[in-house]
């Protein structure tokens, strides 16, 4: 190995590792686009159904006696239909269920839209789907008992005048507390 | 498959060699760092460990920006350790893909060594997620931006009945608890990272962890020097409610996210799935199945027990066992299921009672027969033996050069009584290349060689044979020039010798002399 190729070894060596800490420090662009962002996101119990009905003695006889209940429901939860409108166009559409196999467990909401910057209308939706009235699912046969404890109501909307800055993300959320939805925007910061 | 498979490994074959051989010459063959790779990640790991004790200590999982800040801006804290920290894990994933690369181009990813691949694959896909939970911890735009997109692809499995992108929406603060289970992760996977390293090496006897010291101490001393100069900068602290434009990143660990933007997250997860799979599968896809050399074979009449070939085995697949015979106590047996049929066994057996079936002592000095039974032989003539793997593949230019080349597949397993029976035959002298030490693709094969040459290791150059008339040379494959080179001037030493003697020594073979055992866990009970 002579000098020369010691020195080149080096300065390889020297341009690898440059190479090396830029690359640990590159920028990626990840939002070529001015657009702001409208978030979605919130997580309810949907509103639980009940389907109950009177059990006939034949039917309580071929039971073993601890499970003789004389009223025997079947329980699923609703399905709700999520809207949402910029400036009066239709931008997202779709139908939110009950997480889980079974969707019986609590609904979850997560979508972001693309919106310009600048101030517009937006109007959410999100309603039951199906629903006549609140707490009574189509196709519910006489008897049937649905109660509200706590569920999303059947019918929620928010049309508020937003002004989105350039890369803003405005979080639209369900306020359980209120039981209506509430946007949201980047709350302001102590100094670092 | 198979044979896009062989093709590619031909191709990076093509790759490494032309890579191996300038890092031979800009490094030497000892601090070639190519052929460190895999040591150096070891190294590497070691440096994260030490210097990551040292960060935790100022970590708090209830402010991680403000505590990490707090670790950057105050030199006297360490902006250096981080810098070190993270540029350790950068070269580690580096290193890593080299050491892969390196083993797939030179075929010894699959039979006895798919274990290894797979916990090599193991090792780099928790290196990545540490690297991950690392960057996350800090919590600036690039690790909620990993972790946004991690949780995105998550979100895709049937599983989770709560998206795990919530967690990071602006609906309420990142709990601490988030922190705490990163925290605990970014822990935990390097102590388990630390077993899989052991079943990494686990089928290795002797398995070299480091690198020699000087590279060891080069490598830490130009990361930290790295650190110094370029120190790492705090990014701007995560923020749910704004889109950056740019995110600082580490290309290293952040590669795929171009990819992952591009598809929806099932998609991403689906490639990442197909990919991890695909590696996985490495062993598989390359394996000679039909076409494998058969593993070693003892025959049992001729070992006389002296546990020479369960020592130099670099596999471990030789057992010595207790045997009543008039031969010896102990006898030797190969566990086929570890064997990748190196051959070093048969070089290190004097009696030549071991090897695989065509390559064992027996089988070389019938091809040395042969070979010198040819009528193109010439008197005085220089033998050139060269590793298939090694010098073998410009052997046309060493016949080209005045050498006549002698290929066998590996240096590592030639008996020494070959290169005895080439001088006694007339040759003027024998030239061995073998591969570089760190590059054997046996592991110990130029090692063994040179010691049974020239330091009486066991099965030896027996002490007759006139040591001018013997050289060894470490030439990688694409060392061409320096393996023409060692030619002639080799050849020009043994000119000056004057003609080779004639054969006065008894044909016959050296004995080997039955070791006294004081190795017991070499020994295992009687089958």
């Amino acid at each position: 190995m002579t000098l020369r190729d010691r020195v080149a070894g080096t300065a390889l060596g020297a341009l690898l590792l440059a190479g090396m800490v830029w690359a640990s420090k590159a920028p990626m662009t990840t939002n070529r686009s001015p657009d702001a962002t409208l978030r979605l996101a919130w997580s309810a119990r949907p509103e639980r159904i009940e389907k109950c009905r009177q059990q006939s003695d034949e039917e309580l006889a071929k039971l073993p006696a601890h499970m003789r209940q004389p009223v025997a429901c079947e329980g699923t939860t609703a399905e709700y239909r999520l809207q949402v409108r910029h400036e009066g166009a239709l931008v997202t559409e779709r139908v939110v269920h009950g997480g889980g196999l079974r969707r019986d467990r609590r609904l979850y909401v997560f979508e972001e839209i693309r919106v310009p910057a600048g101030e517009a209308t937006v109007d959410v939706r999100f309603d039951r789907v199906d629903a006549s009235a609140p707490g009574q699912a189509a196709g519910e046969q006489a008897g049937a008992t649905s109660a509200p404890r706590g569920e999303v109501p059947p019918h929620l909307s928010l049309v508020q005048r937003i002004r989105f800055s350039s890369r803003e993300v405005v979080l639209v959320t369900y306020d359980s507390d209120r039981k209506e939805l509430a946007a949201v925007q980047r709350p302001p910061r102590a100094t670092r | 498959m198979a044979a896009v498979a062989r093709s590619s490994e031909r191709l990076a074959l093509r790759l490494v060699t032309a890579a191996d051989a300038l890092g031979n010459r800009l490094y030497g063959q000892q601090f070639n760092p190519l052929y460190q790779s895999g040591t150096i990640v070891v190294a590497l790991y070691l440096v994260l460990l030490v210097t990551g004790l040292w960060l935790i200590l100022f970590y708090r999982v209830g402010a991680p920006w403000e505590s990490v800040a707090r670790l950057t801006t105050d030199p006297w804290l360490g902006n250096w350790v981080r810098g070190l920290h993270r540029y350790a894990s950068d070269l580690a994933v580096v290193a890593t893909a080299v050491h892969a690369f390196r083993m797939f181009a030179q075929g010894r990813s699959w039979g006895a060594r798919a274990m290894a691949w797979m916990t090599g694959c193991l090792l780099l896909l928790l290196l990545f997620i540490c690297g991950w939970t690392g960057y996350v911890m800090v919590w600036d735009t690039f690790g909620e931006y990993l972790a946004r997109e991690g949780a995105r692809m998550l979100d895709t499995l049937p599983f989770l009945s709560e998206p795990t992108s919530r967690a990071f929406t602006g609906e309420q603060p990142v709990p601490t608890v988030f922190f705490f289970l990163n925290l605990f992760a970014h822990i935990g996977i390097p102590l388990a990272m630390g077993v899989v390293f052991w079943l990494h090496v686990k089928r290795l006897a002797r398995p070299h962890m480091l690198p020699p010291k000087a590279l060891l101490w080069v490598v830490v001393g130009a990361l930290t020097a790295a650190a110094i100069v370029w120190p790492l900068k705090m990014a701007p602290q995560a923020d749910p409610f704004v889109l950056p434009v740019d995110v600082p990143s580490d290309l290293f660990f952040a590669f795929w996210i171009p990819l992952a933007q591009a598809l929806s997250g099932g998609q991403a997860l689906l490639v990442a799935t197909g990919l991890g799979a695909a590696f996985v599968a490495v062993p598989w896809i390359t394996a000679r199945r039909g076409a494998a050399p058969p593993p070693s074979v003892v025959d049992e009449d001729i070992c006389v027990g002296c546990v020479q070939c369960s020592i130099d085995c670099p596999y471990g697949a030789i057992t010595m066992f207790e045997r009543v015979s008039r031969r010896s106590d102990l006898v030797a047996r190969v566990d086929p299921d570890l064997c990748v049929s190196c051959g070093i066994c048969a070089g290190s057996c004097s009696p030549m009672g071991v090897g695989p079936p065509g390559r064992a002592g027996r089988d070389q000095v019938a091809a040395v027969r042969a070979f010198a039974a040819a009528p193109a032989r010439r008197r005085g003539e220089i033998v050139v033996i060269c590793c298939d793997h090694g010098a073998g593949r410009f052997a046309p230019d060493l016949a080209s050069a005045g050498g006549v080349p002698y290929p066998v597949d590996c240096a590592g397993n030639l008996h020494t009584s070959v290169v005895e029976m080439l001088l006694r035959d007339g040759a003027g002298g024998v030239l061995i290349l073998a591969c570089p030490e760190r590059n054997c693709w046996h592991r110990e094969g130029p090692r063994w060689l040179r010691e049974r040459v020239y330091a009486g290791r066991e099965a030896e150059l027996q002490p007759r044979v006139e040591r001018a008339r013997v050289r060894i040379v470490n030439v990688d494959a694409g060392e061409r020039p320096l393996g023409i080179a060692a030619l002639r001037a080799f050849a020009a030493e043994v000119a000056s010798l004057g003609p080779p003697p004639a054969d006065e020594t008894p044909d016959g073979e050296p004995a080997c002399e039955p070791a006294v055992l004081d190795s017991k866990p070499l020994v295992g009970s009687r089958p």
